[in-house]
């Protein structure tokens, strides 16, 4: 019986072990490129502070676009099959659109009031994706026949890096569209998944790579040239942040790629997958968990600054000195 | 005089076999080898499978087409498919170089006479090729054989015995 029981809870504790280290799935998303939505007429033109700027329209290229549509389809039933699959831009879309509806009509049931939201937290409450699979495909006529030519690009939204590429021509053939398309997609996927795993087994070998923005309010009595004391040597406050990321990052891999009074960005930092919380377990983390403690650090003496700290997906995070 | 002429002829003579031997021996060597086989990308192959001509080397025809079968399956777990001007190439399902040697009884057993190889492996050619698909060579036959392997489930098996990792592992 004793045994028994122990043997039922370290299955117990090996299977909540297992469950704690499992790391942040990446979210992916097809996304047509901005070529092909310029080819196709899926822009819309949008008044930017005064400047016009044309930009793709994804609501309506997917709405309107059979073919973009089966091209989705095809990639998100190889990527389901691969127990990964991906977030419809199509659905995500519209369910912004819902959120927003129900946000304007939302009101408190006793005080009557309204969802505050800042104009920041609108916009970051686009469709987000970590991985984003950059579709473009073209269509030519060799007679009666019909050739597609594909290029896809899985890239990683926060280092902006192809995780894997794809070009090629299809057959030529008088064949349906839908079956040119869906044979494109065939001809590319080992291809593109064998990228992506590369690109995993990377990950799991070397770390998350994430970026960390560090800015500065005006209303920051100081900015990162400020000097402090630390280990009995004087130090910018810059300095001191590019010493704790070398010291928690992944065998002290990173990048400074911008260094000012008022701005720090660090890019290709590698971070462990795994870190542990407030309990102390061990819990899967991603840019802004990684980039706590270093929060932690500067809202305590000698530095004492009112720090706020915004994530933008799994990969990136951004901090403020001097408000939140 | 007349006994050193027959000892240089018989030394001669036994060198050129020995020689032939050991021809014999790389030839025989070179067909039994993984590292000589020829695979090529046809065309797209329906959802999870790759149509591919391959070839194998084989004392009878019989021999040669069930050493392409077998070529067909180990180039899809190890040296991927090249592509050709409609298809794009395809990787191999083990990435890591060392796969085989690290797993040796697993692939010595699932490439055995019989295996379970054969159940990736659907023949698109009925009976034993002819013509220029059908050669015979010193020492027995080369033959070229247009089969479909089923890579997805390939891969699903591999993936299941622990051989590669899934795309979703460790998330």
């Amino acid at each position: 019986m004793k045994k028994a029981l122990i043997l039922a809870a370290s299955l117990l504790l090996a299977c909540q072990i297992t469950g704690w280290s499992q790391a942040k799935k990446p979210v992916i998303m097809v996304v047509p490129s901005d070529s092909w939505c310029q080819r196709n007429g899926f822009v819309q033109t949008v008044n930017q502070s005064g400047t016009t700027v044309t930009m793709s329209d994804y609501a309506r290229a997917m709405r309107e676009n059979a073919d973009m549509r089966t091209v989705v389809s095809a990639m998100g039933d190889f990527m389901a099959k691969n127990d990964f699959p991906i977030q419809s831009l199509e659905q995500e879309l519209k369910r912004l659109q819902t959120e927003d509806a129900e946000l304007s009509m939302m009101t408190g049931k006793k005080s009557g009031g309204e969802i505050e939201e800042t104009p920041l937290e609108r916009l970051r409450r686009s469709a987000k994706a970590d991985i984003i699979l950059d579709m473009d495909y073209e269509i030519h006529r060799i007679g009666p026949k019909r050739q597609v030519s594909f290029n896809l690009q899985a890239v990683d939204a926060y280092s902006s890096k192809i995780i894997s590429g794809n070009t090629g021509v299809g057959s030529d053939s008088s064949a349906p569209m839908t079956t040119l398309l869906e044979e494109a997609v065939l001809s590319f996927k080992d291809n593109f998944l064998s990228g992506l795993q590369h690109h995993f087994d990377d990950l799991f070998a070397n770390g998350r790579e994430i970026s960390i923005t560090l800015l500065r309010y005006d209303s920051c009595p100081i900015d990162f040239e400020e000097e402090f004391e630390v280990n009995g040597q004087d130090a910018e406050l810059a300095e001191i942040i590019e010493a704790w990321v070398a010291d928690n990052s992944k065998e002290g891999r990173f990048n400074t790629a911008a260094k000012s009074a008022n701005r720090i960005r660090f890019n290709q930092v590698r971070i462990p997958l795994y870190g542990k919380n407030l309990n102390g377990r061990d819990v899967a983390i991603d840019a802004e968990a990684f980039a706590r403690p270093l929060v932690k650090m500067l809202k305590k003496a000698p530095y004492n600054l009112v720090v706020g700290s915004a994530p933008k997906g799994l990969g990136e995070v951004w901090i403020t000195i001097g408000d939140k | 005089m007349k006994r050193i002429v027959f000892f240089a002829l018989a030394s001669v003579l036994l060198l050129s076999a020995a020689a032939a031997s050991a021809q014999n021996k790389d030839r025989r060597k070179s067909f039994s080898s993984w590292e000589n086989y020829e695979i090529t990308t046809e065309k797209v192959g329906v959802d999870g499978t790759k149509f591919v001509k391959v070839w194998g080397f084989g004392k009878n025809a019989d021999a040669a087409v069930m050493a392409a079968k077998k070529n067909a399956v180990h180039a899809c777990i190890f040296r991927g498919i090249p592509g050709n001007a409609t298809a794009m190439a395809t990787p191999p399902i083990c990435s890591n170089p060392d796969a085989l040697s690290a797993n040796e009884d697993y692939f010595t057993n699932f490439f055995a006479a019989g295996g379970p190889y054969l159940s990736y492996i659907t023949m698109t050619t009925d009976g034993i090729p002819s013509g220029t698909d059908k050669r015979k060579v010193k020492g027995g036959y080369k033959v070229g054989i247009y089969v479909q392997v089923m890579y997805d489930n390939l891969k699903r098996k591999l993936e299941a015995d622990g051989i590669v990792r899934k795309l979703s592992s460790g998330f």
